[in-house]
């Protein structure tokens, strides 16, 4: 038999089998005859299946039994399982010749199960093998062949549905009970007449304020959307806060030539916080801007003038003129922001960048402006 | 009140010393009246010879009052003439003002306290209590004449404080004094006071009428407070202006001291983590059971003692030293001293790999040449701070068994605890310990500053 046939394809050839009675295997009768327990064993387990879908994925599980056959090999698929599974109901004419060696095959195992008496509990979750005996509608054929060939520990609720005794197991066809009529909460809505028409713009607002507001739980869920609305605003406005917009981080602190030597200029230190100061280091007269901020955590430091250092007044760091630590807490220099000469003559602090003495970045020519 | 001519801030002084004295000999006389109204509990002293009259401590308390009551209009007057008998002597001041020097403050107080400790049961008694009360209140009341005293503890920031230091003196006093009983018992061989009382007790109306009661004073007491009190408001806040001094909320000072001498990476994060954790790791490394419900300081010495350094040397004493001691600057100055922002103070701290590389290798500090790999820096900045490291790691790993072999008291421990919950208890120890060594280490004449400092990689230690 061909490997691609489709589940309809499959369930079809079934179908034919036992519309013509042709499947009727041996282990048919013997199941049948010996195991009413079991049987009554395995509906229930056939019924709980059989809701879920039935459709392809049964196929491949249940092809591995049927691939040990010997006889049947690769040609053993779903339908053959199926035919032999539908033998029980047929009227006992031969079975399909792919089909045949598998029921065989299967049977010793089926009727050591089905022997068992009811009561062990593991022994009713094999016992989806004796579903084969009892007529069935494809999905739960199908779904007992699946089950069959997926041994495996039970949960309690697979215990407990497996022992509940349930209908008797006289019948030969399972009645599909009807439906049962929908309750009235689930029934669909009339549509109201007026929606019907649903032309006019009153209906259409009256039909609005009745959705927003038109019962408590509306007006609840209503509220509930406003109020997360303006959080939604709000949150959108928090992104834009209202303050001033900063200073260029670019700007000229005036001629080189207008700092008396030493000088430390602490006039920039209020809009921009950064000292610019005329200083020797190592040699080299130069003018540099060291950022206004302790190296400590922060603070801004205070210029003494008279004790001729910068003076942190949260924990006490102290800086040289050039900005080399020497007392308190800090542990390393005052930051340099980068300085150079614009076109005009003028000194031109630029704050996005900085250099730091530790690591060697104060030999960056950026850093400081000879004079 | 700096600024204001003497005469004046006296005068301004005046009316709130009157009534604090006068309050000072209302509280002596209640004491006086209730010790002679429970006449069981005042003792006979002596008898004065010839006139046949008892004294009594009621009688004690009784002079005392007067005592107050007589330079409380001496106070009133604001007369810079009399308010002067009533002052501390410029030496005095002087001579305390020497005394809060950093180092003598830090060493000073663990000096007290230890000897508060060793001398409990002496000063348990409740008479002794109460005359270091009324001695501390009196040296307050003769320091307020004082105007740099005064800014200081008068500031609305400190007034808190103020009441907190004399708070927690009390409730010391109070669990010693019950510890010292609880131990005279438990040494006689009786049960410890808390469990003769051990009567049940509702919780309403007894829990509930005693928390409506506290409640309504706490409130009438918060409304006169911010009555009498104006808060603390500031200029706006300016990331390019610090206030000087720029001080932490009071409860944070100890943390702020404790910046002073560490990297704010360890002072700021480390520290008080490890303050959690190790606070969080006493259930587990306590093997002591005894102490369950009642107070008692035999029992538990170990657990007694660590927890007062740590809590009233290394915290308390910090908020105090950054409350009253720290000025401008973040430089100390005694209590009646002025706060100059210009003191000069001579703070040229210096690391642990320049002592050791220039001053005692007589050497240059290793450093990495310019166009070194990243990697080649890392161990160059090793080499240079191997001393500190070798010494850091040493303290953590080396003192701990030293302990063991000094220390009887230690061998036990690590027997009963095993080796795991040692070291974290030792090191946690250590840790706490290492601050103060800091501290004095910074103060010292060796203005040692950190015994690792990598500030290329941010560790400093």
């Amino acid at each position: 038999m061909a490997k691609k046939m489709s589940v309809e394809e499959i369930l079809a050839a079934a179908r034919a089998g036992k519309a013509g009675g042709s499947a009727a295997p041996a282990p048919k009768s013997e199941t049948k005859k010996e195991s009413p327990p079991a049987k009554e064993e395995a509906l229930p387990v056939a019924e709980v299946v059989s809701e879920s879908p039935p459709a392809a994925a049964p196929a491949p599980k249940a092809a591995p039994p049927a691939g040990k056959a010997p006889a049947g090999g690769k040609g053993m698929d779903m339908a053959a399982i199926l035919a032999a599974a539908r033998a029980g109901k047929g009227a006992g004419s031969a079975p399909a010749p792919a089909a045949k060696p598998a029921p065989q095959k299967e049977a010793p195992a089926k009727a050591a199960v089905a022997e068992k008496p009811a009561p062990k509990p593991a022994a009713a979750k094999t016992d989806g093998n004796g579903a084969t005996a009892a007529p069935k509608d494809t999905a739960s054929i199908l779904a007992a062949a699946r089950k069959s060939a997926k041994p495996g520990p039970m949960t309690k609720a697979e215990a407990a549905a497996l022992a509940k005794p349930t209908e008797p197991a006289g019948k030969k066809k399972l009645d599909v009970p009807p439906m049962p009529p929908k309750p009235d909460y689930a029934r669909p809505r009339p549509a109201p007449a007026q929606a019907a028409d649903a032309a006019t713009r009153r209906s259409f607002i009256s039909a609005a304020a009745g959705m927003l507001f038109g019962s408590s739980l509306a007006i609840g869920f209503t509220s509930l959307a406003a109020t997360h609305l303006m959080w939604l605003l709000g949150t959108a406005r928090f992104m834009f806060p209202n303050i001033l917009i900063e200073p260029p981080t670019r700007f000229k602190v005036g001629f080189p030539d207008a700092l008396a030597p030493g000088q430390v200029e602490t006039k920039y230190i209020a809009q921009f916080g950064v000292w610019v100061v005329k200083y020797e280091v190592e040699g080299q007269p130069m003018v540099y801007a060291l950022k206004s901020v302790c190296t400590h955590l922060g603070c801004t430091p205070n210029w003494l003038e008279a004790e001729q250092k910068f003076k942190c007044p949260c924990h006490g760091s102290g800086f040289y003129k050039d900005g080399v630590n020497f007392e308190g807490p800090a542990p390393r220099p005052l930051e340099r922001y980068a300085i150079s000469l614009a076109d005009d003559g003028q000194l031109q602090v630029d704050k996005s960048r900085t250099f730091q003495e530790e690591m060697g970045q104060w030999k960056d020519p950026a850093s400081f402006v000879p004079v | 009140m700096h600024g204001v001519p003497l005469d004046l801030f006296l005068k301004q002084i005046s009316g709130f010393l009157g009534t604090y004295y006068l309050l000072l000999a209302l509280m002596n006389a209640v004491a006086a009246y209730l010790l002679w109204q429970g006449s069981s509990r005042q003792r006979e002293l002596f008898r004065v010879p010839g006139a046949d009259f008892p004294v009594t401590t009621a009688f004690i308390w009784l002079v005392v009052s007067l005592f107050f009551l007589l330079i409380s209009p001496l106070a009133y007057s604001g007369d810079p003439q009399w308010m002067r008998l009533i002052s501390l002597p410029l030496a005095v001041r002087a001579g305390i003002n020497w005394l809060m020097d950093p180092t003598i403050y830090t060493v000073g107080t663990l000096l007290l306290l230890a000897f508060l400790f060793v001398f409990r049961r002496f000063f348990v008694k409740p008479w002794v209590a109460w005359s270091g009360l009324n001695l501390a209140m009196l040296l307050m009341g003769m320091s307020m004449t004082d105007p740099n005293f005064a800014a200081i503890v008068t500031k609305a920031d400190n007034v808190p404080i103020v009441g907190l230091i004399f708070l927690l003196a009390f409730f010391t006093w109070l669990a010693t004094y019950k510890a010292v009983l609880n131990d005279d018992r438990i040494k006689q061989g009786l049960e410890p006071l808390e469990k003769l009382d051990n009567e049940k007790v509702l919780v309403w109306p007894d829990l509930v009428y005693t928390e409506l009661i506290c409640m309504v004073a706490i409130t009438a007491l918060l409304l006169f407070w911010a009555i009498a009190l104006q808060a603390p408001l500031e200029e706006p806040a300016s990331s390019v202006k610090t206030p000087n001094p720029s001080k932490a909320p009071w409860y944070f000072l100890g943390l702020q001291e404790m910046l002073v001498y560490y990297d704010p990476w360890m002072a700021g994060v480390v520290l008080p983590s490890m303050i959690i954790a190790g606070l969080m790791a006493i259930p587990y490394i306590d093997f002591n059971k005894t102490g369950n419900g009642y107070y008692t300081i035999d029992q538990r010495k170990f657990a007694y003692v660590m927890f007062q350094i740590g809590f009233l040397v290394l915290w308390v004493t910090l908020i105090v030293m950054g409350t009253f001691l720290r000025g401008p600057n973040w430089n100390f100055f005694g209590p009646y001293e002025i706060w100059d922002a210009h003191k000069v103070e001579a703070l040229n701290n210096v690391d642990l790999s320049e002592y050791f590389w220039v001053w005692f290798m007589q050497s240059s500090r290793p450093r990495a040449p310019e166009d070194a790999s990243d990697l080649a820096k890392i161990g160059y900045a090793v080499r240079r701070e191997l001393p500190g490291i070798l010494l850091v790691i040493g303290y953590f790993t080396m003192l701990p068994p030293a302990l063991i072999v000094m220390s009887k008291y230690f061998q036990t421990m690590f027997i009963k605890m095993g080796f795991v919950r040692y070291m974290v208890l030792t090191n946690l120890l250590l840790m706490m310990m290492l601050l103060p060594i800091k501290m004095l280490a910074r103060w010292s004449p060796f203005h040692l500053k950190y015994f690792i400092s990598m500030p290329e990689y941010m560790l400093n230690f």
